[in-house]
């Protein structure tokens, strides 16, 4: 169905109290819109522009008093929103996602089985320009590497945007708040930034569903993202494991096997 | 000239390689004494954080070892911690972090002979290396 | 105000002949929080341990940094010290400046440095420190055993004996399990039954053991000293109290080839039965399944007969709840059977059989009353062939370890068979023999030097039927390989020994590890071989690993006295390095999100989930939160935990980073 008329049904027929999407913003741009009343619903754009992960608002707690919440969701939003039901962030019967198809035709999932059947049936592709970089990254060497990413790191200011941005990063007391012990310091300075970026990327290796917010959302353009997808890689290519397929929860680094194959340990 | 002498961090379990280096103790069997043992009570525990910190203090050198695998006093601590290092010392790397200075071992209780193997070897190692100082560098950079 | 005292020992010239512990001590004093340092020779003896308690009580000092040997020596000893000066003890830490600073460097300047800074790194550890109580667990001074064989029945005794009630649950309709069905038992050729059934007997009237046959564990919740466990009690059909065990029943009944469990299949008995002439309780039960009333809707001979009208036809299986201190696992094993040798049959071949089946056969109280006879014809056999590590020491099978009874049941069997049939032949194929216990290998001797058993050292490739005999081919090594062919009438496979039946699904409902075969695994190899990781959950006996009687009543006892101990007290005091999620006043409540990873991280199941709830009674946050007395300290949570809302206490993040910062 379309997303504009089934959001305006749901919405009419009290299903859910508000419908999470996109609206046209300023200068060609999307914006993420929360339409509350039915009328509202012939605003909803879903197109190539629409890229954020909205999972992120499901979380909060001015959304969830919205009450139960509708969301406008693409692979990488229905891939967050079953990993926040197996860390048990959210609750099936709270959220509907709709998901989308490249015509901007909606289905509503009710369940997670019927998200995790829908998902079962996408292929999941790194963009090519992401590839190209984690495989140019690869290739260097270690040297290379340290200058990239200090490189990198010498413009992040600290501003949190790609922390802010990540569904996952849902902690309302995260380890930068910690002061006791200061874990990391919070300004911006080359210790720090590397430190809170290996930190960040540490905490989602094995959570992260590669939906790229974090790098998009950077203002001084760092590929942070870059960090989450080689762990998310990395996880799947030595355990199995990754996050997004299901909403029972499988963390790698929760679990393991007595028989977990490295080299290094002596 | 003053050799270089490195400073090396290391970060054992209690019932395995905490065990262990005591026997090497008791045994008298001597080694390089450049490394500062931290006792945890399980690898387990080991947060990865300590290890990017241990290089922040101006280690040069850091060294993890608990129980082998099936031998956790806790059962599984260890295979947690095994996880852990697979995945963190692939983004360390990533990250352009030297990892040669990042030794994970198993050391029981009964090998005090092998602990002192250990840090003979891995002194030397980074002793050759020389000094950390691309990342104690980080550090002075910038506003603290 | 921190105000620590810093006391380094020389330990005679052990630290002091290479340490300068004058100096350290002149450092330490200087260290921020420190207000007292001083060295001394020994500070374990009287007088050091006087040094420490003075100071705490003149100058009012706030921890204690011990320099001097390892704390796997003496912390005890110097926490101890520091409670009687009215310190608490989790104030006390202790720098190693002995077994990883002096006895493994030169004396020295760069030694003494070390020295230093091990003392620094726990003085700011000590700075952090705050003081812990022991946790105190209540504990329900009741056990529950699992299992009625000799493990179970053994443990039952050595606890009641000491006083406490102890409930013994067995699956089947009577106690005795698989030692019950053994005839004769190494090393002393004892009669397996006549040992055992005194035993039986005093579980059955011991007035602390409640005896609940042809029961079985439904659940299990709750902790160690405080366990709820809910076991069925099967219909026997029967109502007990009634019952006076006469068996008209039994012989009235239609149904009478039903092949016997007890007899290993060799023999039958009615749907209404009693296992065997000694059971414990010496009651019927109706097996249902191939009860003529059950399938058809008619009969109830039974119940016509009986003579106190004790049958219950309608009875119903009854779930009992009873609150549990401690459990004692001692579900035994099982046999591999013949069928899973395509090379020896299949198990088609009646004559081929294994080492309980042929038990059965020696048994007095056995479908032939102790002859040893040919399943197929009744003949007596001449030739028996035993092939031993049949199944055992074998991946293709998916054995790779080996069973420990089999050397020594395999030379009793081939001894009662030519005890009981002189003139016979005995051949036993084997591998290696492996008979180390108390006069175990002369038992073996003297199967083969006053029995005359032969022993062939080879395998045997197959068994096939020709003529009514069974061909065996085998090889002999210690003749360079040479092929060994014998006619044999019977054959005994001493097949390998297995986990229970249920196995796994038990310890699942238990939380108790179990090892790929699904045998039940012990806390530690060498030094908790009774304990599992599951506090308040023993092992007795095959459940965790072949073994022989004489071993499992040993670990059986040795069971019953962990209980014991556990019993000893009203309150369980355990050591309160434990983790703690962190509460925060409202509205935060905790770091923690509940998102509980650090649940699945946890090897002790010591994570649960609390909801916190506002003083409306609405729920605020559903957060993890830790059994105290179930955390063994391990502190991979800790490490998981992205928030660092959880934190083990007497290693918690503040001193261990503490402890890496002063590097």
């Amino acid at each position: 169905m379309d997303l504009k008329e089934l959001s305006r049904e749901l919405l009419a027929k009290g299903d859910v109290q508000a419908v999470l999407g996109f609206r046209r913003g300023t200068g060609g741009r999307r914006r993420p819109a929360f339409i509350r009343r039915p009328e509202e619903a012939a605003n909803l754009v879903f197109d190539a522009g629409c890229a954020q992960n909205l999972a992120g608002y499901l979380t909060r707690r001015e959304v969830r008093r919205m009450g139960r919440v509708a969301v406008a969701a693409g692979p990488d939003t229905l891939r967050a929103i079953l990993q926040l039901l197996a860390e048990r962030q959210l609750k099936e019967e709270e959220i509907l996602p709709l998901a989308l198809d490249a015509q901007g035709q909606a289905e509503a999932l009710p369940t997670a089985q019927a998200v995790e059947a829908h998902l079962a049936l996408q292929a999941k592709a790194m963009p090519t320009a992401d590839r190209e970089l984690l495989d140019r990254l690869g290739a260097m060497d270690r040297a290379g590497r340290w200058a990239f990413w200090q490189d990198q790191f010498s413009r992040c200011m600290k501003c949190y945007a790609c922390r802010n941005s990540c569904p996952m990063c849902y902690c309302g007391h995260c380890t930068m708040d910690c002061n006791r012990p200061q874990w990391v310091p919070e300004a911006s300075h080359a210790l720090g930034n590397l430190e809170y970026h290996l930190v960040r990327a540490m905490h989602l290796a094995g959570r992260c569903v590669t939906c790229g917010d974090c790098g998009r959302a950077c203002p001084v353009g760092i590929p942070v993202h870059l960090l989450t997808f080689h762990g998310e890689e990395e996880v799947r290519r030595q355990f199995g494991q990754g996050a997004g397929t299901s909403a029972r929860l499988d963390y790698a680094l929760g679990t393991f096997r007595p028989d977990d194959k490295e080299t290094f340990i002596r | 000239m003053d050799t270089f002498e490195p400073k090396i961090t290391a970060f054992v379990c209690n019932w395995c390689t905490y065990a262990g280096a005591d026997l090497t103790g008791t045994s008298r069997i001597k080694y390089q004494s450049n490394v500062r043992v931290l006792r945890l009570p399980c690898t387990g525990r080991i947060d990865f954080m300590l290890l990017a910190k241990a290089f922040a203090q101006g280690a040069d050198g850091v060294i993890v070892s608990g129980c082998h695998p099936n031998d956790c006093h806790y059962t599984s601590g260890n295979y947690h911690a095994r996880r852990r290092w697979m995945v963190y010392r692939g983004l360390m790397d990533f990250l352009g972090i030297d990892v040669r200075r990042v030794t994970f071992s198993w050391v029981s209780a009964a090998e005090g002979a092998r602990w002192a193997e250990l840090v003979d070897e891995v002194t030397s190692r980074v002793r050759e290396l020389g000094p950390y100082t691309e990342y104690q560098e980080l550090a002075l950079t910038g506003v603290e | 105000m921190a105000k620590i005292g810093v006391f380094t020992c020389h330990c005679g010239e052990n630290i002091g002949g290479t340490v300068d512990c004058a100096q350290v001590a002149e450092r330490s004093r200087a260290l921020p929080g420190v207000v007292h340092s001083v060295d001394y020779k020994y500070m374990c003896s009287d007088p050091g341990q006087t040094l420490i308690k003075d100071a705490i009580r003149d100058q009012g000092l706030t921890g204690v940094v011990v320099a001097a040997c390892s704390p796997r020596m003496h912390e005890p000893t110097f926490r101890s010290a520091v409670a009687e000066a009215g310190l608490n003890p989790y104030l006390c830490e202790m720098a190693n400046l002995r077994e990883h600073c002096s006895w493994v460097h030169p004396k020295g300047e760069a030694t003494t440095d070390k020295a230093a800074d091990l003392v620094r790194v726990m003085v700011e550890k000590v700075r952090h420190n705050t003081p812990l109580q022991p946790i105190r667990v209540p504990v329900t001074k009741r056990a529950l055993v699992l299992g009625g064989g000799i493990a179970g029945i053994q443990a039952a005794l050595d606890i009641a004996n000491t006083g406490h009630k102890v409930v013994l649950v067995e699956r089947s309709p009577s106690i005795g399990g698989h030692m019950s069905q053994l005839s004769e038992t190494f090393p002393t050729l004892d009669c397996s039954q006549c040992i055992l059934t005194p035993r039986m007997v005093e579980a059955a009237r011991h007035p602390n053991i409640t005896l609940m046959t042809y029961a079985e564990l439904e659940k299990l919740e709750g902790f160690i000293g405080n366990f709820k466990a809910t076991i069925r009690r099967k219909a026997r059909q029967l109502d007990e109290k009634l019952c006076t065990g006469c068996g008209l029943c039994t012989t009235k009944c239609p149904q009478k080839n039903i092949k016997d469990e007890f007899n290993e299949g060799l023999g039958t008995r009615p749907a209404i039965y009693v296992p065997f002439p000694q059971a414990v309780p010496n009651k019927p039960v109706i097996d249902k399944a191939n009860c003529t009333f059950y399938k058809t809707g008619k009969c109830k001979v039974c119940e016509k007969l009986c003579p106190t009208k004790a049958i219950r036809f309608d009875q119903e299986d009854e779930l009992v709840t009873l609150d549990i201190g401690a459990i004692v696992l001692a579900t035994g094993f099982k046999v591999m059977r013949t069928d899973q040798f395509p090379e020896f049959g299949y198990g088609e071949y009646a004559d081929v059989l294994d080492g309980l089946q042929f038990e059965r056969l020696a048994s007095a109280s056995g479908p032939t009353l102790g002859a040893i006879r040919r399943p197929s014809d009744g003949q007596e056999p001449e030739t028996v062939v035993f092939v031993a590590c049949s199944g055992s020491r074998d991946r293709a099978k998916g054995v790779p370890y080996c069973s420990k009874v089999c050397c020594m049941y395999t030379a009793k069997h081939a001894m009662l068979y030519k005890h009981k049939v002189h003139h016979g032949k005995a051949y036993v194929f084997y591998m290696d023999i492996r008979s180390g216990g108390k006069d175990y290998d002369e038992f073996v001797r003297r199967a083969i030097e006053e029995d005359d058993v032969k022993y062939i050292r080879g395998r045997v490739s197959r068994i096939y039927r020709e003529d009514g005999k069974l061909v065996v081919k085998g090889a002999d090594t210690l003749q360079g390989g040479a092929p060994v062919e014998i006619r044999a009438d019977l054959v005994v496979l001493a097949t390998a020994v297995q986990s229970q039946d249920g196995a796994e699904a038990l310890a699942q409902k238990l939380h108790v590890s179990y090892d790929p075969y699904k045998f039940f695994a012990e806390a530690h190899p060498k030094l908790k071989p009774v304990e599992t990781n599951t506090a308040g959950i023993f092992l007795a006996g095959a459940c965790q690993a072949p073994r022989d009687i004489p071993e499992t009543v040993a670990q059986a006892s040795g069971a019953a006295a962990k209980v014991a101990a556990l019993f000893s007290r009203d309150e369980l005091t355990r050591e309160p390095v434990v983790a703690v999620v962190n509460r925060l006043p409202a509205p935060e409540y905790s770091w923690c999100v509940g998102c509980f990873l650090c649940q699945s991280a946890c090897p002790y199941q010591a994570i649960g989930a609390e909801e916190i709830r506002g003083r409306d009674g609405v729920l605020q946050k559903t957060v993890a939160q830790v059994n105290p007395g179930l955390c063994q300290g391990c502190g991979t949570c800790v490490a998981t935990c992205r928030t660092k809302a959880i934190d083990i206490q007497g290693f918690s993040n503040e001193q261990v980073f503490a402890e890496l910062m002063t590097l």
